[in-house]
């Protein structure tokens, strides 16, 4: 047990999430308990590195009364902090040239001038890597890990995924009526890199009729066929919901070709260099209905859900786990554990290492249980089995 | 050699023989690595930052179940992974691959991992020019200087032009100039031909898309042209829709060039958006993905411009 008074600090990584206030008002009276004093930094770093942006200074005293006000479905009152990374840091230099440069010693000396002494951070997948070199630098961090992918390996739930998936839901039941409505079948995009879970858990609650996720091969041709086989006159409409970040085996290259001059200005002028064929919001949509277009009789249309599910207020399970996160964070703190992120493993939050946290996607397995329940309600998750 | 008599080094992205649009004849580019402006539009990215970087071309791996050495030492701890699914490639974590170095890189079996961008002595440059003198000399052309922002490295770079001067080859550099005016007037007296972009001439855009104001280069292209009055020197401008093709700013360029006699050409370049995969590879995200390259009308409506103010007429600009 710790028992001297300590100074935390606290900010958040990326942009909005619901929930976000939830933490910070956690961790406030979990430290208040401990007679711990809460400051914020402003904007995620910025409010330490660049004091002078802020005429009310960088830090924010985030007092237990002021943590009890906090509106559960505002923005945070720390701000957001969309790409901050210490160690890339743009400045113009003294000959008014850009370049990038490393700033974490100002900031690792701004946190000693400041006598914080531990940093509680709210972040995402790249923010956890950031907070790793941070501490490997030497700061004391403890990380809550924010995912509306839910993709963070370690923990069973990430901050912000439960509101994203009920947002979702309610989105592709609407869509489900408007394809219905119109006779067409819908192409849903809905977010999802890497995993799976949003497009997967909220297509199945909507009875979609596909659902394509990155952890499974998509054979279009088979789609299209199990389309068939559920439309009828009866039944004029179609769903299918795609996670943004979904293969297609034949994806071909982009059409963009160097001329030979500009090749000769450029060493590697050669086109697309991966064989990953989708990469951006809205992308995965378009080309699974313009390609499904061209295999069924019935009009596709694309639609992109994508980022409007990071808004809105947090749901009860966002409200709760934020609260748990943020008093844990604390807990972690005052247990003397430094450089860890906080994880909900049922039935206990636990304190992973970060370096356990980094690099481990939290993808669906083939065996699970949300995999099997689509399959027996007659969903096709991307036709190759 | 520097003053201290070691060997002037830089860091370069790489050296193309048998160029044919950097200056007259058939030329070597050399490319250093390194920028003091940030496009959005940049199709080089590997060209922005001055040190070596590493890149990852995830079509050459050849999978974690056959090959996995980057996951483990003397790669650096956390800087590779894999993630279940049907695609067995290893993915980089960019945060915590950039510790690597050449060494560790060149393990890799399939290439798939790599550098771009190594450090060079002047000399070994130049040895490598000097190569294809025999077509320079058939040809009229020579070694050009590009980036990057060749004039970000004034020692580097001048003894590169004034090494190649003195093996009597030409000289020409492509510049932005948003560099001080003392890197300049170090450089000049060695090159024959100045390529020099005027990207936007709208001060308020300029900052928008390249991240600084046009004021200091705007300064620079003026104080050359005067104090370099046998140089000869070629504007371009690469061509974007809705960022810098219209009009007026085209017009405002060709106000601003005219009146300098050594200034002998405006060259349109159409942007093309092939540098897409690079960004990839270099785990950056392109942020113009959805501009177009400029039509073939938009192209020659401008040309005509750019003809009528140089006094000729279509038939007869330069390709």
């Amino acid at each position: 047990m710790n028992t001297k008074t300590r100074r935390i600090a606290m900010n958040v990584g990326g942009g909005y999430i619901p929930g976000m206030n939830a933490v910070v008002k956690g961790a406030t009276l979990a430290a208040a308990e401990l007679g711990w004093e809460v400051v914020g930094i402003r904007n995620g770093f910025a409010g330490l590195l660049e004091p002078g942006d802020y005429p009310e200074g960088g830090l924010i005293t985030v007092s237990p009364q002021l943590a009890e006000m906090l509106d559960p479905a505002a923005s945070s009152v720390l701000g957001q902090s969309p790409r901050d990374d210490p160690f890339h840091m743009r400045h113009v230099d003294e000959d008014g040239m850009l370049e990038e440069v490393d700033r974490s010693d100002d900031l690792l000396a701004a946190f000693k001038e400041q006598g914080i002494d531990a940093l509680v951070s709210l972040v995402g997948g790249q923010g956890l890597s950031v907070l790793y070199k941070l501490h490997r630098k030497g700061l004391n961090a403890v990380c809550i890990p924010r995912s509306v992918e839910n993709d963070i390996a370690a923990t069973m739930v990430s901050l912000g995924f439960n509101s994203a998936l009920s947002f979702t839901i309610e989105m592709l039941d609407r869509a489900r009526e408007a394809a219905r409505s119109s006779r067409q079948i819908a192409v849903v995009e809905v977010q999802g890199e890497q995993a799976g879970w949003l497009a997967l858990q909220a297509g199945t609650a909507a009875s979609a009729d596909a659902i394509l996720i990155p952890e499974l091969a998509v054979d279009l041709d088979a789609v299209a066929e199990h389309l068939r086989g559920k439309m009828s006159a009866e039944r004029p409409f179609g769903l299918v919901v795609v996670a943004e970040g979904i293969g297609l085996a034949d994806a071909s290259p982009s059409a963009d070709k160097p001329s030979p001059m500009q090749a000769s200005l450029s060493p590697l002028a050669g086109g697309e260099a991966t064989g990953h064929a989708i990469e951006r919001s809205g992308r995965a949509s378009k080309i699974v209905a313009n390609r499904l277009q061209l295999k069924l009789a019935e009009k596709t249309y694309p639609a992109v859900l994508g980022p409007w599910a990071r808004g809105g207020a947090p749901t009860a399970v966002d409200r709760q786990l934020g609260l748990g996160y943020g008093a844990a964070a604390i807990r972690a703190l005052n247990e003397d554990q430094d450089g860890v992120m906080v994880a909900f493993q049922p039935p206990d939050i636990v304190f992973v290492p970060l370096l356990e946290a980094i690099n481990k996607v939290r993808t669906v397995p083939a065996d699970s249980e949300m995999m099997l329940i689509a399959r027996t309600l007659g969903i096709c998750l991307g036709g190759v089995q | 050699m520097s003053a201290a008599g070691s060997p002037v080094t830089g860091t370069v992205l790489n050296i193309q023989r048998y160029c044919s649009h950097d200056g007259p004849g058939i030329r070597t580019t050399v490319f250093l690595k390194g920028c003091s402006l940030r496009c959005k539009w940049c199709s080089n990215p590997e060209s922005i930052h001055p040190k070596p970087e590493l890149a990852y071309d995830a079509r050459l791996c050849s999978g974690a179940k056959e090959c996995g050495l980057c996951l483990k030492a003397p790669f650096p701890e956390g800087a590779f992974f894999t993630v279940p699914g049907p695609d067995d490639k290893v993915r980089v974590n960019w945060d915590l691959a950039s510790d690597c170095d050449q060494e560790t890189v060149s393990l890799c079996p399939t290439d798939a991992l790599y550098m771009f961008g190594a450090t060079m002595s002047a000399d070994e440059v130049l040895d490598e020019v000097e190569k294809d003198a025999s077509f320079y000399r058939t040809s009229g052309g020579g070694m050009t200087l590009s980036g990057g922002e060749a004039a970000m490295f004034p020692d580097f770079a001048t003894a590169l032009l004034q090494g190649a001067h003195e093996r009597g080859i030409n000289t020409a550099i492509e510049t932005a100039a948003n560099v001080p005016w003392r890197f300049l007037e170090q450089m000049l007296p060695h090159v024959d031909t100045v390529l020099h972009d005027l990207k936007v001439m709208d001060a308020e855009r300029h900052k928008k898309w390249t991240g600084v104001s046009n004021k200091r280069l705007l300064e620079n292209f003026k104080k050359a042209y005067e104090t370099f009055p046998d140089k000869t020197f070629i504007a371009r401008r690469p061509l974007i829709p809705g960022v810098n093709d219209d009009e007026e700013d085209i017009r405002a360029a060709l106000a601003f060039i005219r009146p300098h006699k050594n200034v002998i050409d405006f060259e349109l370049l159409p942007y093309m958006r092939f540098g897409l995969g690079k960004y990839h590879m270099l785990g950056q995200i392109y942020e113009l993905e959805d501009f177009e390259p400029p039509t073939e009308e938009s192209m020659q409506r401008l040309q005509a411009i750019i003809d009528e103010a140089f006094g000729r007429s279509g038939e007869e600009a330069p390709s």
